[in-house]
């Protein structure tokens, strides 16, 4: 098993998938243009709503193209005979080829979150440099407060677990892309349902609470609420970042809570997915 | 045949997510961290990609980005579109404190200005009643704002302010200083400006008075410049015995 | 008596065909052992059902009726893979991989760890031939290579049993020639192989015992002496005779009774001929 996520790793690596990362940078810097006439405030504001959601996209991008593409190459080479006709389970098999994505997300977070925060305090420290220079003469309290703020505006510990939840969900979908690609005929098929899933899991929330409040309405439309919110994960949970770049303190409990409902799916899923692939023909 | 049988198994989980997740709902709804329903006008406004990019999951970019344009707007003094932009703004991130204060400032102190020396308008009374609008307009998006982050002293500020400088209603500045300075994280001159304007109001001025010298007590660090002048202000006001007073050697 | 290496049992297997009611029927009713020890020849035309006959007994596919089993356990168990390694037909591996990392990550799957592991390789790369192409990406392998290291990979394990579907397919006579040679060489370690082929030269050299599959029915099934054998004619080649002694054959033949069917110059095979003239 860890061979075959070491391996799938490997596979991943030499697709140079890792060129997503230079995207990624280039967003950072990219976006610092946009940000010569803002005042520090809204500069850090713009820059991690910037680099959170470059990073949701990202990694979800990412768990998506690379876990489609992974099942029909190997059952199209027919290199799955080889590694299946081992003494070497199905589930395995499948567990392995997940790990080694989820690798590689973990390995891609955290260097987009590294250059990330890189690129933040190296802004923090100019802001901070700018602010003294501005208020030299007023008085000490007053600089301490101003420089205060500005150490508040960049970093906030709640920055982590907003990274951490999108992590989660790129697990989540590369799971479900995973299911999926066990029953799909082709690679385009396999990312345009994900895609689609993905589109219809932001709005799942929204469909399922009015399923569950509302009792009105026909029962045509509630049966298709209904199947929306049973169908579809609900990815708007996944979305802490916008909280959290506000300033919105992200409480133990809901963080918890949310990582273990994103540990769930990404269980069900391949669940799900193993399941299929033990009843199918290869 | 094998699909349907997928499909059963899916619903199925379905029903076990389904409790988990709606109780994560109302634990974030509790904690003011569930985003609200996006208004279907919204798309017409900033169009189809846009609103599709907002509904999954890049709202904050997309209010990022028409943050920026309005703040382009703003440098041409294109007003309406200014506020537009901010209601926009405001909608697709009602937590963003930043983008309320940022939307009132706008609208309160800047349109303001400019509508009330609009040289195209030669009535004052026109000119003064447009400049009142805007000042309503800043109002609006601040209290709106304050709904949607109760627990945020920098709203509050801003409506101190704008009650203090703009409307010049002292009794509603003080107690907009005075929520401020009851809000968490809350700077300490919150308590010092609620009371400088309540110094201001007609018939308050004993309690003020009462407020400034306990404040005035608590140490050299409280003892500024305006807080002494307002102090003498209202023992001169009061008539307060001489031996009572505070002395002038204070503070240089 | 020792347990069969391979033991199907009224096995049959139909594939649905997408979007329409009928199915084909690739396998039908088919028994078969594999004693241990032998080289068994799976032969048949195109379509015929031996590689659906092979997944089978792998597990990779499940039949539709029937049971398989390897050494008495059943193909369906994960554990049976144990002795059994595979070779399928024109096998892909992963591009990315070199020789040496291609068969360190089989052996992995395997469970080989450690120095056994790297010995095992180094072993392998030698017996198949391509200690030279090891640190190679398989991406630059040529198909008689990957086939090498297609075998290789199925022997990591050291299987009592081999499954190879066509194994000289695609291979050059040299390497078809050394590929049948490393066959004789696991049955001499006692080693049972399963393998199917159509090219019928190659399987009545090296094969003990053949099966016809046909429409994935098993028409014939017996040792390859037997099967072969015209039981009335005998073949009589000699060397440095004259004109003169086939003749005095001829008659003793006739005045025994028999008929002599034919008379030629003895030829050496194509295959001999192209070994002798590529050979460096
Ligand atoms: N996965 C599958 N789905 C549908 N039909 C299949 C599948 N695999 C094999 N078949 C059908 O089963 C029959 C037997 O195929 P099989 O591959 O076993 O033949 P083969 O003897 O190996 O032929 P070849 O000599 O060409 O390799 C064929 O008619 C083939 O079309
Ligand atoms: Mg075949």
């Amino acid at each position: 098993m860890a061979a075959i996520t070491a391996n799938t790793l490997t596979e991943l690596t030499r697709l140079k998938v890792f060129y997503v990362l230079l995207l990624f940078a280039l967003v950072l810097i990219g976006s610092s243009i946009f940000m010569a006439r803002l005042t520090f405030q809204q500069e850090f504001q713009v820059l991690k709503d910037i680099s959170l959601g470059a990073m949701s996209i990202f990694t979800s991008l990412l768990a998506i193209v690379a876990t489609a593409r992974m099942l029909p190459q190997d059952i199209e080479d027919r290199t799955v005979y080889t590694i299946l006709a081992k003494p070497v389970p199905r589930f395995e098999y499948l567990v392995g080829k997940l790990g080694g994505v989820l690798l590689l997300l973990t390995i891609t977070t955290l260097i987009m979150t590294a250059l990330f925060l890189a690129v933040l305090s190296f802004r923090e420290q100019a802001a901070l440099a700018e602010t003294t220079r501005q208020m030299a003469g007023l008085p000490q309290e007053q600089l301490t407060e101003a420089l205060r703020a500005v150490r508040a505006a960049t970093f906030n510990a709640d920055l982590i677990p907003g990274i951490s939840v999108l992590f989660l969900k790129a697990c989540l979908l590369a799971s479900l892309t995973l299911f999926i690609s066990t029953f799909a005929t082709t690679n385009i098929f396999t990312v345009v349902v994900t895609v689609f899933i993905y589109f219809i899991g932001h709005l799942q929330g929204t469909a399922r609470e009015f399923w569950l409040q509302e009792h009105g309405g026909s029962w045509i439309s509630r049966t298709f609420l209904a199947v929306v919110a049973l169908l579809f994960p609900d990815l708007q949970l996944f979305n802490l970042a916008d909280e959290v770049v506000t300033g919105a303190a992200i409480p133990l409990e809901i963080f918890l809570k949310t990582a273990a409902l994103g540990c769930f799916y990404t269980l069900i899923y391949l669940l799900l997915a193993t399941a299929v692939f033990n009843a199918r023909e290869l | 045949m094998r699909l349907v049988i997928v499909l059963l198994g899916v619903l199925l989980l379905g029903g076990v997510k389904l409790p988990l997740e709606h109780h994560l709902f109302i634990t974030r709804a509790a904690h003011r961290l569930q985003s609200t329903p996006l208004d279907l006008n919204l798309r017409e406004q900033i169009g189809q990609l846009s609103f599709v990019a907002a509904l999954s999951g890049f709202r904050a970019v997309i209010a990022d980005f028409l943050f920026i344009q309005a703040h382009v707007a703003w440098e041409r003094t294109e007003w309406s579109r200014v506020l537009l932009l901010f209601r926009q703004v405001t909608m697709l991130q009602p937590r963003g404190i930043l983008f309320w204060d940022m939307a009132a400032w706008h609208m309160a102190w800047n349109a303001s200005v400019a509508a009330f020396n609009n040289p195209a308008q030669p009535r004052l009374a026109l000119r003064l009643k447009a400049q009142r609008e805007y000042f309503d307009l800043g109002r609006d998006f601040l209290e709106r704002g304050l709904q949607n982050n109760p627990d945020s002293p920098q709203l509050c500020e801003a409506l101190g302010r704008l009650y203090r400088d703009k409307y010049k209603d002292h009794a509603r500045a003080s107690a907009y200083f005075e929520m401020m300075a009851a809000k968490p994280g809350a700077p300490n001159y919150a308590k010092r400006f609620a009371v400088y304007e309540l110094s201001f109001c007609e018939g308050r001025e004993r309690e003020a008075y009462e407020r400034l010298m306990a404040l005035y007590a608590t140490g050299e660090k409280e003892r500024l410049p305006t807080m002494i002048s307002r102090l003498k202000y209202l023992e001169e006001k009061l008539d307060i015995p001489l031996d009572q007073r505070i002395s002038d050697a204070v503070r240089r | 008596m020792s347990e069969p290496a391979v033991a199907v049992t009224g096995v049959t297997k139909t594939f649905p065909v997408p979007f329409k009611r009928q199915s084909v029927i690739a396998v039908r009713d088919l028994n078969l052992q594999v004693e241990a020890g032998q080289v068994y020849g799976l032969l048949g035309p195109n379509g015929s059902g031996k590689s659906t006959t092979l997944k089978i007994i792998l597990g990779l596919v499940s039949p539709t009726r029937g049971t398989a089993e390897i050494f008495g356990r059943e193909s369906k168990e994960v554990a049976s893979r144990e002795a059994v390694g595979f070779l399928p037909e024109s096998p892909y591996f992963y591009k990315y991989l070199t020789g040496a990392e291609t068969l360190r990550f089989y052996g992995k799957l395997c469970g080989l760890r450690g120095p056994k592991l790297v010995t095992r390789v180094d072993e392998l790369l030698e017996l198949v031939g391509l200690t030279n192409a090891r640190d190679r990406r398989l991406g630059g392998y040529s198909k008689g290579m990957l086939q090498r290291i297609g075998l290789a990979q199925a022997l990591v394990h050291e299987p009592r049993l081999v499954v190879l579907d066509e194994p000289t397919a695609g291979v050059d006579p040299v390497g078809s020639r050394e590929i049948r040679d490393l066959i004789l060489d696991l049955k001499r370690r006692g080693i049972t192989v399963l393998l199917s082929s159509h090219l019928l030269d190659q399987v009545q050299e090296v094969c003990d015992r053949v099966g016809i599959l046909a429409d994935g029915i098993l028409v014939r099934d017996g040792p390859v002496d037997e099967l072969l054998a015209v039981e009335n004619r005998t073949e009589v080649v000699f060397e440095n005779g004259s004109d003169e002694l086939g003749q005095q054959l001829e008659t003793l033949i006739r005045a025994a009774g028999g008929q002599l069917i034919e008379r030629r110059k003895s030829r050496k095979t194509l295959e001999r001929l192209f070994l002798d003239a590529t050979r460096k």
